[in-house]
């Protein structure tokens, strides 16, 4: 091969290599849908800001997009989904690097479980507390006597307007 | 006058304990003179924090720079505005803002209960003070805002200085919302003090009936408003300057002010349990107790370091000293209880599982559930790390999906709750009530649905909206229909009319409804979209209907900053808009960044404009346009609901008796209106 053909040749090279960034517009998603998912899922590790790497704009920082820390792991992202990973495995690969403060919210497993359990136990709980105790409210309540004209007639005045006075208070608000 | 403001700290500090001291003497004594010395070194203790706050303020006015606190907040450059901001920007000033927010209620109470209500307030003097003491203490002996700027030479020897200049303010920090936003939530922490005082107060002095709860009730709702305030203005900061198109993060500083404002909100409708029928006590003074006690919470998760926050303030030794007081505060609170707890005896009868005062004891367990949620959510990072040595952080998309039902069962009970009647509630008046919200709200559900709304929760939270906004304009109209019968004014002077009659009950409606608003924004937070681009000049970006293309990048040289501002037009259909100049700021003297965010707002969405920066790959300017749906409803119902709270806080109009048949219009036969109850004008309303 001549030295014109080689330089023919690694010109070509290049080109090629180069085609994807010239076809590319200028702000061209850098990262996959999926990733931007995963994203979602764990947190920016700059220590800068508490977001989530997809959605980390990086307040008080120069660039407020992702910060180049955010930016890594959605790139290494890319690279497990371009490897056939599944979304689990990811996270795997992400925690095993990181540790456990990478994850946005808690994993269902393990002890972490506890943080999605308790909510709703304190719901459930709480509801059949309120329940019993309404009931009981309900049940201590003394059965009141059939009112008749002529006991009507027979209430004496301050209790009638005792009653009253009750009768506007709870029914003020 | 720096060592004016700190010898007027150390003397309210000895004023404080006075009061404290001499009160609890006085408890014990009744001695008239004693009990009228220490109230009056409360309203000195009060004085002497107002004198120091004054001396910090004015050492930061006057640029000295000699003062660690001063040289670390300003600099010759920042604005008078700014530097008032400045008080609480650190941790040492914000401290001492908490004192003076303190003082200022403190010296209100003791003003305004002067000749009354003799026996009780000794006892609420002397919490007072004792909370008082604890803040004093920090801002004498732990965080200092008027240290001196010194360091240690050679011989350990402390060699004072002055600086030329100081370190600036933090620039998140320098944003109009930001001088209105701390005060305000501030205002609320401490506002709690007070309805803790009088509870404390009246379970220690065995006080008679519901009185505390009467007293207090005002000063509840002025602490529940500011609170309110201050988070929605925290929420509006954080989204107009920090740039990531949200308002609501779930950090922990911003958690830590959500978690008294839930207890309280709890409180403000348990309370009418014990006012109309004498339930709920042991309740009622525990909320009361947990509210103050997560407004000092909240104060220790921002100081500690305990918990990571963007917005937290610097970690300090601070700590431990909050833990302690929680801990003093608690066991007073038990012991306290534990002893006068039969006086809290209640009488605890329902007529009916459908009544009233069930829909309350849901509402404040879903209140509840709610606190405890955000509350183990934010501390479970720590709680992690105890059990499993591994530090499990907790962050947006956990809080969404734990808060977001119960969200939802709270608006619903907003709507239902009310409309029950007190005692029992009959099946004739649960249609007469819901017949017409419900197929409302289904309507509205099923037109969102065929046009295309599939989110889950936002459906089912716009439903619930329409039901609780319907019930509640139906109570208005079915007030003011009756008040219209007899006089024959318009419905909405009627409504008015209606409103001033009963304050507390109509500005609690409207309360709804500014919170059906904030639900109605929250729901559009589902269908949010941004685009984030690279432009060279003349290039466009499409989002939603809008087309934004950059004219340019100037740079704008202003005192205390340079800003980089981007020239961004707006068209709709092809037609130009607007201009739109989101900037980034670069502060001269901390060399640190700030955005200033461009907002198209209307009540449909928001068009948002963020200048990111220029990427550092392609180095070409990077426009980030979110386009958030329904948004300024969340403003407009910020607004709504403070306003609804001052409606609340007015005294009835008393109303009066109309000696005429109901279907004779007052305009044709005016008749003598006399003064009397409320009784006769009240029929229909419940």
């Amino acid at each position: 091969m001549t030295k014109g053909r080689s330089w023919i040749a690694v010109a070509a090279l290049l080109g090629f290599a180069a085609l994807p960034l010239l076809l590319a517009p200028a702000g061209a998603e850098q990262f996959s849908a999926r990733a931007k998912l995963i994203g979602g899922k764990v947190k920016c590790m700059c220590g800068s800001c508490s977001m989530t790497a997809a959605g980390c704009s990086h307040p008080g920082g120069e660039f407020s997009g992702p910060c180049p820390t955010a930016k890594g792991v959605l790139q290494e992202v890319d690279q497990h989904i371009a490897k056939g990973e599944t979304d689990d495995q990811i996270m795997q690969a992400l925690v095993q690097e990181f540790g456990a403060t990478m994850y946005a919210e808690p994993p269902k497993s393990g002890f972490s479980l506890v943080a999605w359990v308790m909510p709703t136990a304190y719901l459930v709980l709480g509801a059949l507390l309120v329940i019993f105790v309404i009931s009981r409210w309900v049940k201590k309540n003394p059965s009141e006597p059939a009112a008749s004209p002529a006991a009507a007639g027979t209430i004496p005045p301050e209790l009638l307007e005792r009653a009253r006075k009750l009768a506007e208070r709870e029914t003020e608000d | 006058m720096d060592v004016f403001g700190s010898f007027a700290l150390l003397l309210a500090l000895a004023c404080a304990v006075y009061a404290f001291v001499g009160g609890i003497a006085a408890i014990i004594t009744r001695h008239p003179l004693l009990v009228k010395s220490t109230r009056q070194a409360g309203m000195a203790t009060c004085g002497l924090i107002f004198l120091a706050t004054f001396s910090l303020v004015y050492l930061f006015f006057t640029d000295n720079y000699s003062i660690a606190y001063v040289v670390s907040h300003s600099n010759r450059d920042l604005s008078t505005f700014y530097k008032v901001a400045a008080l609480w920007s650190g941790m040492e000033g914000s401290l001492l803002f908490w004192s003076f927010l303190l003082a200022v209620y403190v010296l209100s109470v003791l003003i305004a209960y002067r000749n009354k209500n003799g026996e009780l307030m000794p006892y609420v003097g002397v919490v007072m003070a004792g909370v008082q003491i604890f803040f004093l203490t920090l801002n004498n002996f732990v965080e200092s805002p008027f240290k001196a700027l010194a360091v240690p030479g050679a011989d350990g020897v402390l060699s004072y200085f002055t600086r030329a200049d100081g370190n600036g303010l933090n620039p998140l920090l320098q944003y109009p919302e930001m001088v209105i936003h701390p005060p305000n939530l501030y205002s609320g922490y401490t506002g709690f003090t007070i309805p803790f005082a009088f509870a404390l107060g009246a379970l220690l002095a065995r006080y008679p009936g519901e009185k505390w709860i009467h007293l207090t009730r005002k000063w509840t709702m002025i602490a529940w408003m500011f609170q309110s305030l201050g988070i929605m203005l925290g929420a509006h900061w954080a989204y107009a300057v920090l740039g990531w198109g949200g308002y609501w993060g779930w950090d922990p500083v911003e958690n830590a002010s959500l978690l008294p404002w839930l207890t309280g909100t709890a409180f403000l409708h348990s309370v009418m349990m014990q006012e109309k029928r004498g339930m709920m006590k042991v309740w009622n003074v525990w909320l009361v107790f947990c509210t103050f006690l997560l407004c000092i919470m909240g104060t220790f998760l921002t100081r500690s370091g305990v918990v990571s926050s963007v917005h937290a303030f610097a970690q300090s030794n601070i700590g431990p000293w909050f833990v302690a007081f929680m801990g003093i505060t608690l066991l007073v609170c038990f012991g306290a209880y534990l002893k006068n707890r039969d006086y809290l005896a209640s009488e605890n009868h329902l007529d009916s599982v459908v009544s009233r005062e069930s829909s309350f004891l849901f509402n404040n367990l879903l209140f509840l559930v709610a606190c405890i949620a955000v509350l183990s959510g934010t501390l479970f990072p720590v709680f992690s790390e105890w059990f499993t040595g591994n530090r499990i952080s907790v962050g947006a998309p956990y809080f969404n999906r734990v808060n977001i039902p119960v969200g939802l069962l709270i608006l619903f009970l907003t709507g239902v709750g009310p409309l029950l009647a007190w005692r029992k509630t009959s099946t004739e008046s649960l249609k007469r009530n819901f017949g017409w919200p419900l197929l409302i709200g289904v309507v509205v559900g099923a037109v969102a649905f065929v046009l295309g709304f599939r989110e889950f929760f936002s459906v089912v939270c716009l439903i619930l909206c329409m039901f609780v906004a319907s019930t509640i304009l139906l109570e208005f109209y079915r007030g003011a229909k009756v008040i219209r019968a007899r006089s024959g004014a318009s419905y909405p002077a009627c409504a008015i009319d209606l409103t001033m009659r009963n304050t507390r009950r109509y500005g609690g409606y409207v309360i709804h409804i500014g919170m059906v608003f904030v639900f109605i924004g929250l729901s559009g937070a589902a269908f949010n979209r941004d685009v984030q681009k690279s432009m060279h000049m003349g290039d466009a970006m499409q989002i939603g209907p809008y087309t934004l293309v950059l004219q340019g990048v100037d740079t704008k040289p202003e005192r205390n900053y340079t800003a980089q501002r981007m020239l961004v037009e707006v068209l709709r259909d092809n037609k130009p808009m607007m201009m739109l100049f989101p900037e980034k700021r670069n502060f001269l003297t901390n060399k640190e960044n700030g955005t200033m965010v461009a907002i198209y707002s209307t009540l449909k969405e928001d068009l948002y404009v963020v200048f990111a920066g220029i990427d550092p790959d392609a180095q070409l300017p990077v426009i980030h346009a979110f386009l958030n749906p329904l948004v300024k409803w969340i403003w407009f119902g910020g607004v709504t609901v403070v306003f609804g709270t001052l409606i609340a806080l007015l005294p009835n109009r008393r109303s009066v008796l109309v000696l005429a048949p109901a279907q004779q219009p007052s305009a044709v036969h005016p008749l003598p209106h006399a003064v009397t109850s409320s009784v006769a004008l009240r029929e229909g309303h419940d």
